[in-house]
């Protein structure tokens, strides 16, 4: 670099910021002698201390993302969903983050940050749930049965395992087979009434893959709930992260009070650096 | 010792499932079959328990060890921070003075002015006296942002490095541009030139005077790097930012992108940090205060709740 080099000289842009930032989500009304007091707070119109009276908490949920309160059947959907999900399990990364926060005697106040980002993985996670979305979004209106049978002719023509493919992004196998559990959810979500286009096309799609192994996960559930609830693909990711975290923290919370030998700490025999 | 990874082959599936020998599974059912592939399973029991690294780990009594080095002998005060940084996020153990211009780049990114959004996050967390662990952890994680900080880089660098293969294979810069604008649907847009809030970038001098000290040419990616600016403020009056920059010069020393990705995730954390502070010894929430009218709401008017 024996050259040096003249560059323009650093001028501010003088862009249009907004002078305020705008929601159409909460207002907050001031007090009469200070404007930095709350007096009342309205969640898309109405008045928090009267959803507070009427309202359940799934149905304020819906209110909050959606602008608009859910039907029954809306509800029932969601709050379906938010009990399947309420957990990830003591075997999902994202819990064990948590349990690792709670052994290592992290502030319990870190678990849920902590636990919520490993759960944002494109694996098992929140990416994926937006990826699936997308996929969902993109395929709805193909026929489900025809959609199975061109994926698994391209696998088979482009000598790709499914392992490796990412074509169906929230559907397919989990350590080596069917996961069970998602397959079970989706069955129960199904016969809801408030059971839209994603599921049922999801549902039709898996059924002509289930001899390959090829089903639900769990991100794919979200996924489709999420899509008949009326949710846009970027909020599915973060809704997923959310709905997993109260049993994040349940588990962190657990092993908190626990000492430092309650979980497994691998033995040097046990180690292997490949090299 | 186990067995390498390898991939898993796409054998046909079985019925077999040693876990549905489960007798706790309260749904068990003759329909719980999973149709599993036999050899993933055997992987994962390869597995339960262990942990295979290809980087390295801790012995009690032998030593700690990385990429092939032990750390405590052949690393700590032998190499810089900097260097062992740059080996743990590539697996490269790079010559001082590289390291060193990657240290200084840290410091172009370690600005303590809150107006910056990561930034922000460590005031706002000072103010409402969060840990400045979890302040600078989680500003940190800000920058891994599609606009600005460090996840750029992945998109920058892949550019530099496509648009230098184009050009030996006779593209000109000027075509080089067309086809990056083309890409982007005509708008005059490419990763790692243009900047929000200012027009040039005062960290591109400082950087090139890092370099000329400790002994860097430049390389191709770079001089192709410069044409393409020329051209950019020939036209649009926009020149090249420092994410482009490093872009370049990291090429030439024969980064890829996710590598150099993986080498800056705590770009913005000193920065953040200071910013942290400075509300952090303020009285609490008084970092930008916001009346309930600073708040511009344009929802819904009040409305009675249905039963």
């Amino acid at each position: 670099m024996a050259e040096e080099l003249k560059h323009e000289q650093v001028r501010s842009r003088n862009e249009p910021f907004a002078q305020r930032v705008v929601t159409q989500i909460w207002q907050e009304e001031p007090s009469s002698d200070n404007p930095y007091i709350a007096a009342a707070a309205l969640c898309h119109g109405y008045d928090l201390f009267e959803l507070m009276e009427k309202r359940s908490f799934v149905d304020v949920f819906y209110l909050l993302f959606r602008g608009e309160l859910p039907t029954k059947a809306e509800a029932q959907l969601l709050q379906a969903l938010m009990i399947a999900l309420i957990n990830p399990g003591p075997r999902h990364p994202a819990t064990r983050a948590a349990m690792n926060v709670g052994v290592g005697k992290t502030d319990p106040l870190h678990i849920l940050p902590i636990a919520a980002a490993v759960l944002g993985g494109q694996h098992s996670g929140g990416g994926e749930v937006e990826s699936a979305m997308h996929f969902l979004s993109k395929n709805l209106s193909s026929n489900p049965h025809e959609f199975a049978k061109t994926f698994l002719q391209e696998l088979t023509a482009k000598n790709i395992t499914f392992e490796n493919s990412q074509t169906t992004p929230g559907f397919g196998k989990r350590n080596g087979g069917i996961e069970l559990m998602a397959l079970g959810i989706a069955n129960r979500m199904l016969k809801l009434e408030g059971a839209g286009n994603a599921l049922k096309w999801s549902s039709e799609m898996v059924s002509a893959l289930a001899s390959h192994g090829i089903s639900w996960l769990t991100t794919g559930v979200a996924a489709a709930v999420f899509i008949d609830l009326g949710f846009q693909p970027r909020a599915g990711g973060a809704l997923f992260q959310l709905m997993g975290s109260p049993g994040l923290i349940a588990h962190g919370l657990e092993l908190a009070s626990k000492p430092i030998l309650a979980m497994p700490f691998v033995g040097d025999e046990n180690y292997v650096i490949e090299r | 010792m186990l067995s390498s990874d390898k991939p898993i082959s796409n054998s046909n599936p079985t019925n077999s499932n040693p876990t549905n020998s489960n007798p706790t599974n309260s749904n068990a059912t003759n329909n719980n079959a999973t149709n599993s592939n036999p050899e993933l399973i055997d992987y994962l029991e390869q597995r339960r328990g262990k942990i295979i690294s290809n980087t390295g780990g801790w012995f009690p009594g032998k030593g700690v060890f990385s990429h092939g080095y032990s750390m405590l002998e052949e690393l700590v005060g032998e190499k810089s921070y900097f260097q062992i940084l740059i080996l743990n996020a590539t697996g490269k153990l790079v010559d001082k003075s590289l390291a060193d211009w990657v240290e200084a780049l840290y410091g172009c990114l370690s600005w303590p002015d809150p107006r910056i959004w990561c930034n922000q996050i460590g005031a706002l967390a000072g103010t409402v006296r969060t840990s400045v662990m979890a302040a600078t952890a989680m500003g940190s994680l800000a920058a891994d942002s599609r606009i600005y900080g460090v996840f750029p880089l992945i998109e920058s660098v892949t550019f530099i490095q496509q648009a230098l293969a184009k050009h030996k294979q006779g593209l000109t810069s000027a075509e080089i541009i067309n086809e990056a604008f083309a890409a982007c649907k005509g708008k005059p847009y490419i990763m790692g030139y243009k900047r929000p809030i200012a027009k040039g970038d005062e960290r591109l001098e400082v950087m090139e005077k890092v370099g000329r000290k400790l002994g860097f040419e430049i390389g191709e990616h770079m001089l192709l790097a410069y044409e393409i600016e020329k051209i950019l403020m020939q036209q649009f009056d926009e020149g090249m930012n420092i994410n482009g920059y490093m872009s370049a010069f990291l090429s030439d020393q024969g980064f890829n992108p996710q590598e150099t990705y993986q080498m800056f995730s705590m770009l913005v954390a000193s920065g953040v940090t200071a910013c942290y502070l400075d509300t952090f010894h303020r009285p609490p929430n008084t970092f930008l205060p916001l009346r309930c009218e600073d708040i511009d709401y344009q929802g819904a008017p009040l409305r009675k709740v249905p039963d």
